[in-house]
């Protein structure tokens, strides 16, 4: 299979679960904002921390409002990550190598992207609502299906899903820095009984499509130690750490052996990490440098994808 | 037969029409090989073509058949109009086509492999030496260059056009890298979905296998077993990208553009997950000028450096070959039935368009005080553009033209204004005669192979003589009968 196929397969499937995440992340904090519209716009601005966006931003000289992120993070022509951008990078590369994925995966792609401009024609950007973040969304989980459904279990399929779990996996640890490490308390104490914590949290877990997750599995109230541990180490949850590290060493084992050793080794260490680590150890380690150390770690992973199965020498 | 349901609009007297055949009454009558076809038109509500002729442009929009259209904004990606109503040629005159085509691409590869070694029809005189030799799309490095089988030509895209004597002309031999044969399949897949009981009703002879005639005649053209044949591709920004990803994925080889791609001691290989692999055969869909940075143009980015000496060693075979441009020159043009003649003993069967050459002065002059009834083109043209269309030009138009022809008379070529015959087409104004022409798909390995019929490209603009996609043209299927 060629190098630059293997490319951009992987990166079509990135830049859809990056416009499904952008979607989800401006989601709850559209549905946050709701609960108390009067609140300062610090919470408006989580989106942009998430996405390490705040230069960007700026630059557009807009008030840091909940409509002008929406608008900056969905539509603007400029961000790279703006879900417009993003669908606009998954058709670009799906059409690229549309000969070596399914022509239903094609075609819900394409679907995607030419009613993607409609909307865009009719949208207001400062008036996104709800169904927009909804319809994303859904293209995203209807591509996967698609994808399931139709592609053979070879090597186009495998990158497909490479690209998908290691966005994921960015994004969920991202979404933990930001919405938990960094807002809350230092010293980490249990404040369950606080109502805005457990509106936060619980909008963390949506995020994430895990708060009926967590509801089974912990049969209680929402606590700050628990959701850390179910987004990191739950082995069933989709999108933990943990699921997405088990899909990444997974996929990787089924990818050329030869080519594929070093970021094969670099997988099966962080999983290693996920799979005997307990959540008392993260926080005592600290979370934010334990999520710091695994976005790292990823960023290796991604280098030595690149440099083993893309780079073609 | 009268017309129950359908108004259809007549083509003007003095244009012959494939399917009508205009008469003094109010009477239609259709041409035998159009019964069948005229019948169910009849028996379908008004409706029918309507309804499904939108369920084809959602699908084509959908499934993203689309070209590239140079000149706008960034490239815009267009959709090709498919008309649904069939283009209907009978065996009998098939055949004749068939037989026709091959004489005709047999003769053209004699003449590759003679003026890249030998030479024997300059020498004879038949061709003046300059015209070859100058010539820009002669490419001196191919020279004393073996081409495995001497299969210069592996894919050809003959223009052929029917004027109003009823009778066949060859208007251009496309010879570098013609395309259009992805549109034919697709205008038939699309025919078997939306109209499946006039497939049951006749025998329409198929097409569908045009890849697998593609992929057998590309491994044939390599010397050793079982070759890795890739095709070559400018990439997704080109016009036929679509046809490009469509024939790599129906033939199941790899589609590469010049990136993937590196010579090492002379060989080609591709860029992969697994490392480096061997190519044997390319199909390139990429010119000349553009393959080889060594070679050729040193600022193209599109091609691989050092291909052209891999390909003069014999350790890759490019199809087509290199510099097969001169061959389908306008200004070599003209020359063709002599050459059916000097390498093959034969009477040309198909018929070239009268062509005056505006290099010779006394063919110049002609061409100048004839403006108004000639077509006249650039002898490197291509698409549709740079050319003049006397009877549909005006007075200013043609004074413009004519200057340029004068400042470089050797660029040019003029021909009479074929009338093109024309075929019904169901446009906004219901239906009415489009006028068309047929580009046949001629493939040489160890023998000569096509499919029944081609791509008939329609000029959609009432009484347009145009019928180039970049310039607004259409399509249509091509239905060949049983004999």
């Amino acid at each position: 299979m060629l190098s630059r196929v293997a490319s951009h397969l992987y990166w079509m499937s990135r830049y859809l679960e990056r416009a499904e995440n952008m979607a989800r992340i401006l989601d709850v904090t559209q549905s946050i904002a709701m609960l108390d519209p009067s609140a300062d716009s610090g919470g408006a601005m989580t989106p942009i921390v998430i996405t390490e966006t705040a230069e960007e931003f700026a630059a557009t000289g807009l008030p840091a409002t909940y409509a002008n992120v929406v608008a900056f993070l969905a539509w603007d022509r400029f961000h790279p990550s703006s879900i417009r951008n993003c669908i606009e990078s998954t058709r670009e590369n799906a059409r690229a190598v549309r000969g070596s994925i399914t022509s239903e995966m094609w075609e819900n792609i394409n679907d995607t992207w030419i009613a993607f401009q409609e909307t865009a024609r009719n949208t207001d950007p400062l008036m996104t609502g709800n169904d927009f973040f909804e319809w994303v969304k859904e293209r995203s989980h209807l591509f996967r299906g698609v994808t399931f459904a139709t592609a053979r279990r070879d090597q186009p399929y495998h990158f497909t899903r490479l690209g998908t779990f290691l966005e994921r996996a960015d994004n969920t640890a991202r979404i933990l820095n930001v919405k938990y490490a960094q807002e809350a308390p230092d010293d980490f104490q249990e404040r369950s009984d606080d109502q805005a914590d457990y509106y936060r949290l619980s909008a963390v877990l949506r995020s994430v499509s895990a708060l009926e997750a967590y509801r089974d599995t912990y049969r209680d109230t929402i606590e700050a130690r628990r959701v850390a541990e179910i987004m990191i180490f739950d082995a069933k949850l989709p999108r933990s750490l943990r699921f997405c590290m088990d899909e990444t060493t997974t996929v990787l084992d089924l990818l050329p052996k030869d080519s594929g050793r070093i970021p094969r080794r670099i997988a099966s260490e962080i999983n290693a990490r996920l799979r005997y680590g307990t959540v008392d150890e993260v926080l005592s380690y600290g979370l934010k440098r334990y999520i710091a150390d695994f976005l790292h770690d990823m960023m290796r992973l991604g280098e030595a994808v690149n440099t083993s199965f893309m780079d073609g020498r | 037969m009268s017309i129950a349901m359908h108004a259809i609009k007549m083509p003007p007297g003095h244009h012959y029409d494939e399917m009508l055949i205009p008469s003094s009454t109010n009477e239609i009558s259709t041409r035998e090989h159009y019964r069948n076809y005229f019948q169910w038109l009849n028996s379908s509500p008004e409706q029918t073509l309507t309804q499904r002729r939108a369920q084809a442009d959602l699908l084509f929009r959908r499934i993203g058949i689309t070209f590239t259209v140079y000149g706008e904004e960034g490239g815009t990606e267009r959709l090709i109009p498919s008309d649904v109503i069939p283009r209907v040629i009978t065996a009998d005159e098939w055949d004749y086509l068939e037989r026709g085509l091959t004489q005709r691409v047999h003769a053209i590869n004699c003449f590759l492999a003679d003026i890249y070694h030998d030479q024997k029809i300059l020498k004879a005189n038949l061709i003046p030496s300059e015209q070859i030799l100058g010539n820009a799309q002669f490419q001196t490095k191919m020279i004393g260059v073996n081409v495995p089988h001497n299969v210069y030509v592996s894919i050809t895209g003959v223009d052929i056009v029917r004027n109003n004597d009823g009778k066949y002309y060859v208007l251009e031999d496309n010879l570098r890298v013609p395309s259009g044969v992805s549109y034919m399949l697709m205008n038939r897949k699309m025919m078997m979905r939306l109209f499946p009981e006039l497939f049951l009703q006749q025998s329409v002879r198929p097409v569908e296998h045009y890849p697998s005639l593609l992929l057998q005649t590309l491994r044939e053209a390599s010397t050793i077993d079982n070759p890795t044949v890739a095709l070559l591709t400018p990439g997704r920004y080109n016009s036929a990208y679509f046809e490009h990803t469509f024939l790599a994925q129906q033939m199941g080889i790899e589609l590469v553009e010049g990136q993937d791609l590196f010579v090492k001691d002379d060989y080609v290989y591709m860029r992969t997950t697994t490392g480096p692999q061997r190519v044997d055969v390319m199909y390139r869909r990429l010119d000349d000028v553009f393959l080889d940075p060594l070679a050729f143009r040193p600022d193209s980015a599109l091609g691989v450096p050092g291909l052209f000496e891999a390909y003069r060693k014999g350790n890759i075979v490019i199809c087509n070959a290199i510099g097969t441009g001169v061959a389908d020159d306008k200004s070599i043009y003209p020359y063709v039935p002599e050459m059916i003649k000097f390498y093959l003993g034969e009477e040309p069967i198909l018929n070239n368009v009268p062509t005056y050459q505006c290099r010779k002065p006394d063919e110049l002059s002609y061409v100048l005080a004839n403006l108004k009834d000639l077509v006249v083109k650039e002898v490197h043209g291509a698409g549709g553009y740079g050319m003049l269309v006397g009877p549909a030009s005006t007075e200013s138009e043609r004074e413009t033209f004519a200057a340029v022809v004068k400042a470089n008379p050797s660029n040019y070529i003029a021909q009479p204004t074929l009338a093109l015959s024309s075929c019904p087409c169901f446009v906004d104004a219901g239906i009415a005669p489009r006028h068309i022409d047929l580009r046949p798909f001629v493939l040489t390995g160890r023998e000569v192979r096509m499919v029944p019929g081609g791509l008939t490209r329609v000029a959609l603009k009432e009484g347009s003589l145009v019928v180039n996609s970049s310039q607004g043209g259409g399509t249509k299927d091509t239905w060949v009968l049983g004999a």
